[in-house]
């Protein structure tokens, strides 16, 4: 996920970077993270959770990452590549990274293009799991041209070509330590994935999976006045709250992130003046999803949920309209997130040059869509309910147990009740519904169910591939073992195409131009209707100077941290 | 419930040193509590001032049906209860309130031989540690001696001095009583409450311990109170018998006078119901059966407590509690019939 | 007795046997999923991949069966290596978490210091306030005192860790400002200044674990006494003109403690397993924080050791436990 600094969070952020007092590396102590969910291992590739690569962003470092802004900056690169600066090739079949000379690992050694070359086996080893692989996919070669440029050749023509090496998820780790980890050797190297040789500010001194990690100042840093902290001592476990009141009430943490905690909860404890709150908005979007196929548990098990049998009441675009009507997002947003959420109609809300900024959904219309209930044949029944050839419009709605999105639940229903139609809710533990087991029959891809919501993000700021998982050919069906991101079974040509057309176009004008369409399209489909945009939140205490909670990792710029006096 | 001034009457008998213990209006009042929170809302009244006297080398048996303060009595006059009312004298000396050193002291020379002989020895205790336990405490007796004397005591009561390293449960009821006796005598005491020693026995063993007893308390000259519901035991065992109901001490005599010619209708009852070895007085035997159920303790009849069953009750009964009267020479009743 | 313990723990072996079986084909027939936890943008093609790589797909049979080898073979192949020097188990694939890549052993070892020590600590401080106030609530029946005590057992026992936790936490964190909430498990106590900052960081989660230990155990103490209060072994005593100290002490206790220690060594296995909620809370992150995240992330692997762990423990503690009631009262005889 991509964490970009909303306008509204921008002039908060903009206060905390006060200029840093010009210190001396460790001279400030250590710096004190609080995460309620632990790191479980240092290693990125092995993981892919949100807690494991952002502890990891502290040791290791991609050639290039993402700043506040949501633009790229050279990390271990010299520059970043382009077609300007002759980085990618004209036909977009390759591009070229060249390293800042005279980088060192922590343990003293050079960075070279092999450990680059050798990161690209690592995750690309069929058989090793590695969780960045998708990055690593239409990759033809990665190859060493001298000690410090490396050059990456695309099978196909690729416009967004920085998905490898790029960002927190696919980070440089160094050839030497990881030479005997390939394959399926990589889950033994416990030493490796704990206490991984980096070139990042800090450096693992002592890992304990779960519970906490102590770092120290990388040595070998390249810039010898940086980090400001000697170490970094990084606890884990209990709760969310807890983990707001360590930072805002009793101060003996400098920072606690994901702070899913009631808005008024947290704002109460941010008066106390001992920290602050930041909210960073990426591209999460609470959102509920319509099933366009028939779930019925009648159907043969093959057939269940697939295009086979479209849904027969919501393939009906009215009444999937009329449900979006009668919804009045801007009170569930302030209800369920406070200023900590936004309502949108919009699954992609950002960066902004890809927003199309669509407003018609926000406000709530019930007698409209009474209306085109009416219309598309759905009289009240003797009990108000709705019904249509003597079916009832009873729809059953799944989410995960969650005292926010329960709430959500039960407004929504009464909401769609005023209309006339009956809901049935469900809630399930978000392990089972998020679950890949094939044999489950709770899984959000099985979606055995009418109605569905969760949070559904981009993990990378160009929207390219978060929206083609709406694509017909990503809707799971149970020859794909029921996976596929596609999970309302939306289908448009029209969509498609754009899509395509998507993967050919380098421009980021025409780009966003063809976002912004696609938005609408699916957006006026209301075979997912986005909710809320919703903010990651953190807390730093007043003495952390220097943090700035956005960037690939909420610890992208770790190095210029430092204590204020 | 006070008795009558006669109380006052009484007169030592022979001198002074023929009555080992004397007690006077005792009574005892268990509280009892309700509640979550254990309220006091009221008392038993398991002794409710009763009379006796016990002469020393002779013993008292004290009978009456189940539930009517029998070992009640026997424990508050060994102080295992703190008396509610009344006055306990012990070889001429008030024991009613003495406490600490005095109290412990005073029960060297006062034992109890219990109902139970299972329940009344520590199950974690080696019977030779049973046994000397106290002689650590009151005699000062050291390993040896101290040996020397537990062997001698299960000897006494016949049992095999190797015994004393074994645990209670290792025995059977009939040596389990010989040990409880035994730990009794350790401390060369004058007297002894049995309380029903016999009871929880075999009927082959009875006798053998009933025997014991007699050929202790000559060994020993020791002073029994003999506590019983078998008014045949009684009448083998006992010179002195005192009939109890509900917390009273109905009659009191020598045991020929009483089992000859009772004086009270409870005593009556009791021994219409006991079977007599003649056949010819036996079929001329009319048994006086009591009607309805013993009162509770706690909420006992006015007047005369045995009114409600008594087949010969007038209404005076109801309104005046009989005196503890003196009848002759050494024969106490309480009935407004025996005047 | 040693015949009968051996006798014991044989036939503890096929109910052992029976019960790793059935931890596994429960965590087995449970819905979830390990990546369950992963970002939904990570495309179902690389879950598969990733599913393979920790031999999720593998057959059940195959499984469980490289489960036993590892927890039965490997496992103490490799405890004998770190005793003696060797290297017999050099190569050999230990019990891998799912969720950290690490030996799930080495995350028990490093967690079990913690869990002993706060968990631990909370039993033996709750076990030496209880019996005494045991003591004296049974001897002093219904008298002030044991009606406080009775009342304050109700709250501990009614009160869930998670609501006294946190109440600590406001009082003595926050409010007072006298004790961290967070527990540093990375504290090395080599200097006075360490000590003090180990004992406060212990203070509260001690306190609020030991809390339910006296309750409970000060109650079970209260009417074993009450029981043996009544019995006539101790008017014997009292009659054999034992003071009241003895009696109490000696007799009463000694005989009251045989159950009580019966439930207190039934107790010990949950002091391994740790305390979930308060761990949580304090972020001791023990034994039974260490399990919950792994239920909560699928990891099969920790979770199917840790608990047949806990099974065997409590098998083993079973056996304590009647071998001591032997021992403490001679009545019963194990031959
Ligand atoms: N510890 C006690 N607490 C309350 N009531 C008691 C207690 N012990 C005896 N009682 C009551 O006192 C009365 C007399 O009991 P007890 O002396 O044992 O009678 P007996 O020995 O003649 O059978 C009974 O009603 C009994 O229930
Ligand atoms: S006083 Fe009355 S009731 Fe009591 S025994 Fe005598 S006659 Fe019966
Ligand atoms: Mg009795």
């Amino acid at each position: 996920m991509l964490r970009m600094v909303s306008l509204l969070a921008g002039a908060g952020v903009a206060s905390l970077v006060a200029t840093p007092a010009l210190a001396e590396r460790g001279t400030d102590g250590v710096v004190n993270i609080l995460s309620w969910q632990a790191p479980s291992i240092m290693n990125p590739y092995l993981s892919g959770g949100e807690k494991d690569t952002d502890a990891a962003s502290l040791v290791l470092e991609p050639l290039a990452s993402y700043d506040e802004n949501g633009e790229l900056f050279p990390r271990l690169a010299a520059e970043i590549p382009t077609v300007e600066n002759g980085g990618v090739a004209k036909d977009l079949k390759s591009i070229t990274w060249k390293l800042k000379p005279g980088l060192k690992w922590s343990d003293g050694t050079t960075v070279t293009a092999k450990d680059v070359v050798f990161t690209a086996n690592y995750c690309m080893d069929p058989k090793g799991g590695c969780a960045a692989l998708a990055r690593f996919q239409g990759v033809d070669k990665v190859e060493a041209l001298d000690d410090l440029t490396v050059k990456v050749t695309f099978k196909e023509l690729t416009v967004v070509p920085y998905t490898l090496f790029v960002a927190m998820w696919s980070p440089i780790i160094q050839a030497k330590q990881f030479a005997d980890c390939l394959g399926t050797k990589a889950p033994t190297c416990t030493e490796a994935n704990f206490y991984p040789v980096g070139t990042g500010p800090f450096v693992v001194a002592n890992f304990k999976p779960n519970d906490a990690v102590q770092l120290k100042a990388n040595p070998n840093y390249r810039d010898p006045n940086k980090p400001a902290f000697a170490g970094v001592n990084f606890k884990g476990g209990g709760d969310a709250l807890g983990a707001a009141r360590a930072v805002l009430q009793t101060s003996e943490y400098d920072y606690a992130g994901m702070l899913q905690v009631a808005p008024d909860v947290l704002s109460k404890m941010e008066k106390g003046g001992k920290g602050k709150l930041l909210s960073v908005f990426g591209t999460n979007v609470e959102t509920l999803f319509m099933n366009l196929t028939d779930p019925s548990a009648s159907l043969p098990p093959e057939e269940r949920s697939t295009d086979k049998h479209p849904h027969p009441i919501l393939s009906d675009v009215r009444v999937r309209q009329a449900l979006s009507m009668a919804l009045d997002r801007a009170r569930l947003s302030e209800i369920g997130y406070g200023s900590m959420g936004k309502p949108t109609c919009d699954f992609v809300p950002a960066p902004p040059i890809f927003a199309a900024g669509n407003t018609e959904c926000l406000k709530q219309d019930i007698p409209g869509a009474v209306k085109l209930l009416d219309e598309a044949g759905w009289k009240p029944g003797p009990d108000g309910i709705r019904e249509k050839d003597s079916k009832k419009l009873k729809l059953t709605f799944v989410t995960t147990t969650n005292a926010t999105r329960n709430q959500f639940q039960a407004i929504i229903k009464q909401w769609w009740h005023e209309i006339g139609v009956d809901v049935e809710l469900r809630s399930l533990d978000a392990s089972v519904f998020f679950s890949s087991d094939p044999s489950s029959p709770d899984t959000y891809q099985k979606f055995y169910a009418d109605v569905q919501m969760w949070t559904n993000y981009s993990d990378a700021p160009d929207p390219g591939e978060y929206v083609a998982t709406y694509t017909c050919n990503k809707a799971p069906l149970p020859d794909k073992q029921w996976q596929g991101s596609n999970v309302p079974r939306y289908c448009d040509t029209n969509y498609d195409a754009l899509v395509k057309e998507l993967g050919k176009t380098a421009a980021i004008e025409k780009r966003a131009e063809i976002v912004k369409k696609l938005n609408t399209i699916l957006s006026d489909s209301y075979a997912i209707m986005p909710l809320v945009w919703r903010s990651s939140v953190s807390a730093t205490s007043k003495t952390l100077g220097g943090y700035v909670g956005s960037g690939d990792s909420r610890f992208w710029n770790a190095q210029d941290w430092y204590r204020r006096k | 419930m006070m008795s009558e001034p006669g109380v006052l009457t009484i007169k030592p008998q022979a001198g002074p040193d023929d009555v080992l213990l004397r007690i006077i209006d005792l009574t005892l009042h268990f509280p009892t509590y309700r509640g979550v929170l254990g309220r006091q809302v009221g008392g038993i009244r398991a002794v409710d001032g009763v009379n006796l006297e016990v002469r020393r080398g002779r013993t008292l048996g004290l009978v009456g049906e189940s539930g009517c303060g029998k070992t009640t009595t026997g424990r508050v006059i060994l102080r295992l209860y703190d008396p509610t009312g009344g006055r306990i004298e012990f070889d001429g000396e008030d024991i009613t309130h003495i406490q600490g050193k005095k109290l412990r002291r005073m029960r060297a020379r006062m034992q109890m031989i219990f109902q139970d002989p299972q329940a009344c020895l520590n199950p974690r205790m080696t019977v030779g540690s049973i046994i000397a336990e106290p002689l650590n405490e009151h005699r000062a007796l050291k390993g040896k001696e101290k040996e020397k004397r537990t062997r001698e005591l299960l000897d006494a009561v016949g049992l095999n001095p190797k015994f004393a390293n074994r645990y209670p449960h290792e025995f059977s009821g009939g040596q389990r009583q010989r040990i409880g006796i035994a730990r009794a005598l350790a401390l060369n005491p004058d007297f002894i409450v049995c309380d029903e020693p016999i009871a929880a026995l075999d009927v082959s063993i009875q006798a053998q311990v009933v025997n014991l007893l007699k050929d202790l308390q000559e060994q020993f000259s020791l002073t029994y109170l003999f506590i019983s519901h078998d008014l045949s035991m009684v009448r083998h065992l006992c010179e002195d018998v005192a009939v109890m109901y509900l917390g009273k001490v109905m009659e009191l005599g020598p045991r020929d006078l009483i089992y000859k010619d009772p004086m009270h209708p409870y005593t009556k009852a009791l021994l219409s119901a006991v079977p007599v070895p003649d056949p010819r007085v036996e079929r001329a035997r009319q048994r006086i059966i009591l009607k309805g159920d013993l009162p509770s303790p706690a909420n006992p009849p006015s007047g005369c407590r045995f009114r409600t069953r008594c087949p010969v009750a007038f209404d005076r009964c109801a309104a005046e509690q009989p005196a503890w009267r003196k009848v002759a020479g050494n024969r106490w009743v309480a009935c407004h019939r025996a005047e | 007795m040693l015949n009968y313990a051996i006798r014991r723990l044989l036939m503890a072996v096929p109910t052992l046997f029976l019960i790793s079986l059935m931890i596994f084909s429960l965590l087995k027939l449970a819905p979830g999923d390990p990546l369950s936890q992963l970002p939904l943008t990570i495309p179902p093609e690389v879950r598969e991949k990733m599913r393979a790589a920790l031999g999720v797909d593998e057959p059940l049979i195959v499984q469980y069966l490289l489960w036993l080898k590892q927890f039965f073979v490997i496992e103490p192949l490799r405890g004998f290596d770190i005793l003696f020097g060797t290297h017999l188990s050099d190569g050999m694939q230990r019990i891998i978490s799912w969720q950290t890549r690490g030996p799930v052993f080495s995350m028990i070892a490093e967690r079990l210091p913690q869990t002993l020590l706060v968990v631990g600590l909370a039993y033996i401080v709750g076990v030496l306030i209880a019996v005494p106030i045991g003591i004296v609530s049974a001897y002093k029946q219904y008298s002030v005192f044991d009606q406080i005590g009775t009342f304050l057992s109700m709250l501990g026992l009614a009160v869930p860790p998670f609501f006294s936790g946190v109440l600590a936490i406001l009082i003595f964190a926050v409010y007072l400002d006298w004790l961290p909430t967070i527990y540093n498990t990375n504290l090395i106590v080599n200097s006075w200044s360490n000590f003090t900052e180990q004992f406060l960081q212990m203070a509260m989660p001690v306190m609020v674990l030991a809390v339910q230990t006296i309750a409970s155990i000060s109650r079970y103490l209260r009417s074993s006494m009450l029981d043996n209060l009544e019995q006539d072994y101790v008017r014997t005593a009292r009659a054999k003109g034992m003071g009241e100290n003895v009696v109490v002490f000696i007799h009463v206790l000694r005989n009251s403690m045989i159950p009580v220690v019966t439930v207190i060594t039934l107790g010990l296995p949950s002091v391994f397993g740790g305390a979930i909620v308060t761990e949580q809370i304090f972020r001791v992150n023990g034994i039974g924080q260490l399990l919950i995240t792994a239920i909560y992330a699928n990891d099969v692997p920790t979770v199917q050791t840790l608990a047949f762990i806990f099974a065997v423990l409590i098998v083993v503690f079973n056996l304590i436990a009647d071998l001591l009631y032997g021992v403490l009262d001679p009545r019963i005889r194990y031959d």
